[in-house]
């Protein structure tokens, strides 16, 4: 960790720009594991069940997908502040905050991807291993692995919203410099300072990531293609 | 197995199966029009599709006992053999490599063990399909139009498979199929199904070439089987 920090701090010449990146990490860490814990749930949890409202939860759901993520930043700013009603966690100004946030941002997206992909393969998987005598429970572990790919691919594109967002985590984590302040923030503050340098070397390391987040997601998708000769 | 005072309702198609009985260790024939209620019959047999009401009287057997196999099968997103052994897996059963190898082999499918499945053409997958179906020895196998993408020698080794079965450990079989010189070949009692009712049961030659009801009459004839090549082949077998 010293090794890469050092490296970092030798390419950069603004102070606070080598945590930005330790923070975007850990926030984009915390919030896509804790997202796709709950969106994966709920995504399978919502195939799996009918029941009356369904549809509205669905299209709830959907709404949430391509919701502003200022106005999302805007309404956990307003849950977590002092005098919210999750004032009492101190999350305003923090990671764990910013970490909110994200998890009202990305879990309707991992949720409606996860579920769009299984109601088109849970129930031939279902029939399938019926039809092979599996258990419950056996069969639920089989939907999950014949739908391995589409999650990983989820999860993925919720990592990649996750790293690149900007307008919750600026009023969630108020940009503060060493501490919440993030690749995207950052960018943003040294292009006010006019250290346009610094800020293009950080967007390159930010497309970098994006990019291996869809070098990944594309060899995923590439199974996908294989598939359709099916 | 016997099947009493069933109702599915599926939009305006209603299944109402008053009584149909497949005896133990026979190969039954499940014919009748598109639409009749066939693969709907079959898909509650396997508890695929549940009932509105009446009773499936099973006997001994259970739910594991009881496997189908569909047109257009399922297959994992694994290998040949990791879709082979599946059902062996689920039972915590320990694959015997030279049964499994042979089954491939029989179908032509040995030197495609480790390939992709789903990579497989569409009357390998059915092949492959069948004999997943065999693999963990079930006491009734439902065979749902399985054999119709199979080109005329692997059809025909699938029944000489089932026939074959027949002979050294006879189970339960429960052929859905347009083909009604397949289902003459092989099956010792035939039902015909028309708008979602049993409308006769009986041997297989008695409902192939002598039908009693109107309907099952119009239908044999409509086909292009005529009934000189169904006895022709009938006094082949």
């Amino acid at each position: 960790m010293e090794f890469f920090e050092s490296i970092f701090s030798d390419f950069f010449h603004s102070s606070g720009v080598v945590d930005s990146i330790r923070v975007t990490v850990i926030m984009s860490f915390f919030s896509t594991l804790i997202s796709s814990v709950l969106g994966i749930f709920f995504g399978l949890l919502l195939e799996h069940f009918n029941f009356k409202g369904k549809n509205i939860i669905i299209r709830i759901n959907r709404t949430l997908m391509g919701s502003p993520p200022v106005v999302i930043g805007l309404v956990a700013y307003m849950l977590l502040r002092g005098k919210g009603p999750l004032g009492f966690l101190g999350w305003v100004f923090t990671i764990q905050g910013m970490v909110f946030a994200q998890v009202i941002i990305i879990t309707p997206i991992i949720c409606g991807m996860v579920y769009s992909y299984a109601i088109r393969t849970a129930p031939a998987v279902r029939s399938f291993a019926k039809s092979m005598g599996a258990s419950k429970m056996q069969i639920n572990l089989l939907i999950l692995k014949e739908l391995k790919n589409e999650i990983y691919f989820s999860i993925l594109t919720g990592f990649s919203r996750s790293i690149s967002e900007v307008g919750a985590v600026f009023l969630i984590g108020g940009n503060i410099k060493s501490s919440t302040r993030t690749m995207t923030t950052a960018i943003s503050t040294l292009k006010n300072a006019g250290e346009f340098k610094d800020g293009i070397y950080l967007g390159i390391i930010l497309m970098l990531m994006a990019f291996i987040v869809q070098s990944l997601a594309d060899y995923l998708r590439k199974e996908d293609e294989y598939d359709e000769n099916y | 197995m016997k099947i009493t005072n069933l109702k599915k309702q599926l939009g305006d198609f209603c299944l109402d199966i008053d009584n149909i009985e497949f005896e133990p260790g026979m190969v039954h024939g499940l014919i009748g029009p598109n639409g009749s209620g066939k693969s709907t019959l079959a898909k509650i047999i396997v508890d695929m599709m549940p009932m509105d009401s009446g009773s499936i009287d099973y006997g001994t057997l259970s739910q594991s006992d009881i496997t189908m196999t569909s047109q257009k099968p399922y297959l994992l997103h694994d290998t040949v053999y990791n879709n082979l052994i599946y059902p062996l897996k689920i039972r915590k059963i320990k694959p015997q490599e030279n049964e499994v190898d042979a089954l491939l082999d029989k179908c032509g499918l040995l030197d495609k063990k480790k390939q992709y499945a789903r990579s497989l053409s569409s009357g390998e997958q059915q092949k492959l399909s069948f004999i997943r179906a065999l693999i963990f020895k079930p006491k009734i196998i439902i065979i749902d139009e399985t054999l119709s993408n199979l080109d005329p020698d692997s059809a025909e080794l699938f029944e000489d498979m089932i026939l074959e079965k027949q002979f050294s450990n006879p189970i339960t079989w429960i052929t859905i199929s347009h083909q009604l010189v397949h289902i003459n070949k092989i099956c010792d009692k035939v039902h015909f199904l028309s708008n979602g009712k049993n409308i006769q049961s009986g041997k297989a030659n008695d409902v192939l070439l002598n039908p009693t009801n109107q309907i099952v009459k119009q239908y044999m004839s409509s086909t292009e089987i005529s009934f000189s090549m169904l006895d022709f082949n009938n006094k082949e077998k």
